[in-house]
């Protein structure tokens, strides 16, 4: 049984195809912002951080007040973009399988729900709430190859200045796919 | 310094002056529709305007239509605006009706972004302050565009911003028609 099962983990860690292509990484002249990106299967994947001053004047004038919005400006945010470029076929992702490490253990992402149960439990304004939700990067989505993408912000849920590594895992069939961004670091 | 209401202000100027930034390392707006193999109804569409008129997408049977699901916070969503506009001048005389639907905002903001996109859009905006809409039209983030055949079918969908005068983009559409 034992044989069977290890054979079975064999199989599967076998079908996941690990990108090993090399990661770039920017710095905005005007803000400071840094980006980390990659190319892999077919498929663009970057990481651009959001500053607080920033975070902070998007929400306020979706109606959130500084207040409510402090403890996910201050959760390390991203301007995730992931886009199907020319990938063997239609890539579906849940970003709750994706992984980030730091000093090599895991670290669960915050998801999109959690947040919003926050602003629920908070009484947050209705508008805010749909503007929050939609802003954020999808928790689950498909992109057809030739250019289906999306930009959305991702809630990391580190300190301040912390350094990471990121997994970001997508299926085209039963075919499993990942990559990974190293050292990306949250804005201080 | 977070509760100054100067500092606020400056965010709002950084938040804008970086935006730019932040979208000019976004990778272009693409040209391409996504097929839909399998025969899908529009699902329904009944939505104000903003003469605060409703618009029913069943009226529209016998017309090339397309659905634009945005907002006007949505980068992508004000990148693509100019396209849909000049796909709009290019098509509206050949049975194409162009629907965009705000997601979760008030006339006066969707009418301030307006004036400031060039061309400035002329065809019908609808909107859905509640985000019902997005359910039924299995829509997972902005933006999302979905072209409809005259029979009412699904022909295309797009996630993420698109290039939408592109010629590949206007071939497609207006051969719908066909």
């Amino acid at each position: 049984m034992n044989i069977k099962i290890s054979l079975l983990v064999f199989f599967l860690f076998s079908m996941t195809c690990i990108a090993a292509t090399p990661q770039t990484h920017q710095v905005n002249s005007v803000t400071g912002a840094e980006t980390w990106k990659t190319q892999s299967h077919g498929v663009h994947f970057s990481l651009t951080q959001i500053l607080p001053e920033q975070l902070q004047a998007f929400y306020v004038n979706r109606g959130f007040s500084l207040q409510q919005i402090e403890p996910y400006i201050s959760s390390c945010v991203y301007m995730a973009v992931v886009r199907n470029d020319k990938a063997p076929g239609t890539i579906h992702f849940i970003s709750n399988d994706w992984q980030v490490f730091v000093d090599g253990k895991a670290h669960p992402l915050v998801s999109v729900e959690s947040w919003m149960q926050r602003w629920k439990n908070n009484n947050i304004k209705q508008s805010a709430q749909i503007a929050f939700r939609w802003a954020q990067f999808p928790p689950e989505q498909k992109y057809d190859p030739g250019g289906d993408w999306n930009q959305g912000m991702l809630s990391i849920g580190l300190p301040t200045g912390t350094r990471f590594d990121v997994i970001a895992r997508w299926n085209i069939g039963s075919k499993a796919y990942e990559t990974k961004l190293q050292g990306v670091q949250c804005a201080q | 310094m977070r509760n100054n209401p100067f500092s606020i202000s400056l965010a709002v100027v950084i938040l804008f002056a970086s935006g730019l930034n932040i979208a000019a390392e976004l990778p272009p707006l693409t040209h391409t529709l996504s097929a839909i193999s399998k025969t899908i109804r529009a699902p329904e569409l009944r939505l104000r305007n903003m003469d605060e008129e409703f618009v029913d997408i069943k009226d529209l049977k016998g017309k090339v239509v397309v659905v634009n699901f945005w907002a006007t916070w949505c980068p992508p969503c004000r990148r693509e605006m100019g396209s849909l506009e000049r796909l709009h001048l290019a098509t509206k005389d050949k049975n194409v009706v162009i629907l965009a639907v705000n997601i979760g905002e008030d006339l006066d903001t969707v009418f301030s972004f307006l004036g400031t996109v060039e061309p400035s859009p002329s065809f019908p905006m609808l909107f859905d302050p509640d985000a019902e809409s997005l359910g039924r039209w299995k829509v997972l983030a902005l933006p999302t565009t979905y072209i409809i055949r005259p029979d009412g079918t699904i022909a295309f969908r797009a996630v993420g911003g698109r290039e939408f005068d592109h010629p590949n983009i206007k071939k497609a559409i207006t051969r719908l028609n066909h």
